[in-house]
């Protein structure tokens, strides 16, 4: 798993290329809580994913959670077809703000 | 029970390592697609019992990478039978239960996702170890 990250106005995009499971989602979880402080808009694109277990949705649970505590966004775009079914099967789909774009993800500049 | 006729055994033995990880779920979306699921059902059936060797990994071994885990698939006509056996702590039954339905609990989330995709689940304690068992049947339409 590869994580890389950029700013987009206000927003900071996080990119995830590879599995994310019980080997990775601690260094997505560091990612995440480092970068979440640092801005109102965290955005999480899921659209290079292969993979991604309940050890990773926890992770984003738990950002998420955080996010509210600190007033934070946190949305999540590119959901492929095997992440929904995830997201399905462990019925996250409602909690989280999910687009399908960045533009939609970033919001107007 | 036993369902249908051997077709496929698949054992693995792995080290209780996360990075073996990625080995479970390629036998088994290999074994899933020979056995005749679509993709959709390979890739549950192969998230829920990647579920359970994580589960095992963490729960039963404490994230130890030195323990040992004994997977064996067995495709048949019918479906498919899966026993995993360890030698770790036994599974604490708190843990194994029902996840309350969409909400945001971070625990509980691997267990939930066997139960649903796995159409038998359970769980024994047995002088050889823990025991996991669980059963997929195809449904052929």
């Amino acid at each position: 798993m590869t994580i890389s990250t950029r700013e987009v106005g206000r927003a900071r995009i996080v990119e995830v290329d590879g599995d994310v499971d019980l080997g990775t989602s601690g260094d997505l979880r560091r990612t995440l809580f480092a970068l979440l402080p640092q801005t109102p808009i965290l955005v999480l694109n899921l659209g290079a994913i292969r993979y991604i277990d309940s050890s990773g949705i926890a992770t984003l649970i738990e950002v998420l959670n955080d996010s509210k505590r600190l007033n934070k966004e946190f949305v999540l775009f590119g959901l492929s077809p095997a992440v929904e079914e995830v997201f399905r099967l462990t019925h996250v789909n409602r909690i989280f703000r999910t687009v399908r774009t960045e533009q939609e993800a970033v919001g107007p500049a | 029970m036993p369902l249908g006729i051997t077709v496929l055994l698949v054992q693995l033995m792995l080290a209780s390592d996360a990075r073996y990880l990625p080995v479970v779920r390629g036998t088994i979306s290999a074994l899933t697609a020979a056995i005749g699921w679509d993709d959709s059902d390979c890739r549950a059936i192969t998230l829920a019992l990647d579920e359970a060797v994580a589960n095992v990994i963490r729960h039963a071994y404490h994230n130890r990478p030195d323990g040992v885990i004994e997977l064996r698939c067995r495709g048949n006509t019918d479906g498919l039978e899966v026993t995993m056996l360890d030698h770790g702590d036994a599974p604490d039954s708190v843990r194994i239960c029902a996840r309350e339905v969409g909400s945001d609990q971070v625990g509980g989330l691997g267990t939930h996702i066997i139960r649903e995709v796995m159409d038998s689940v359970s769980y024994q304690r047995t002088e050889s170890g823990n025991l996991f068992m669980a059963t997929k049947r195809l449904r052929r339409t």
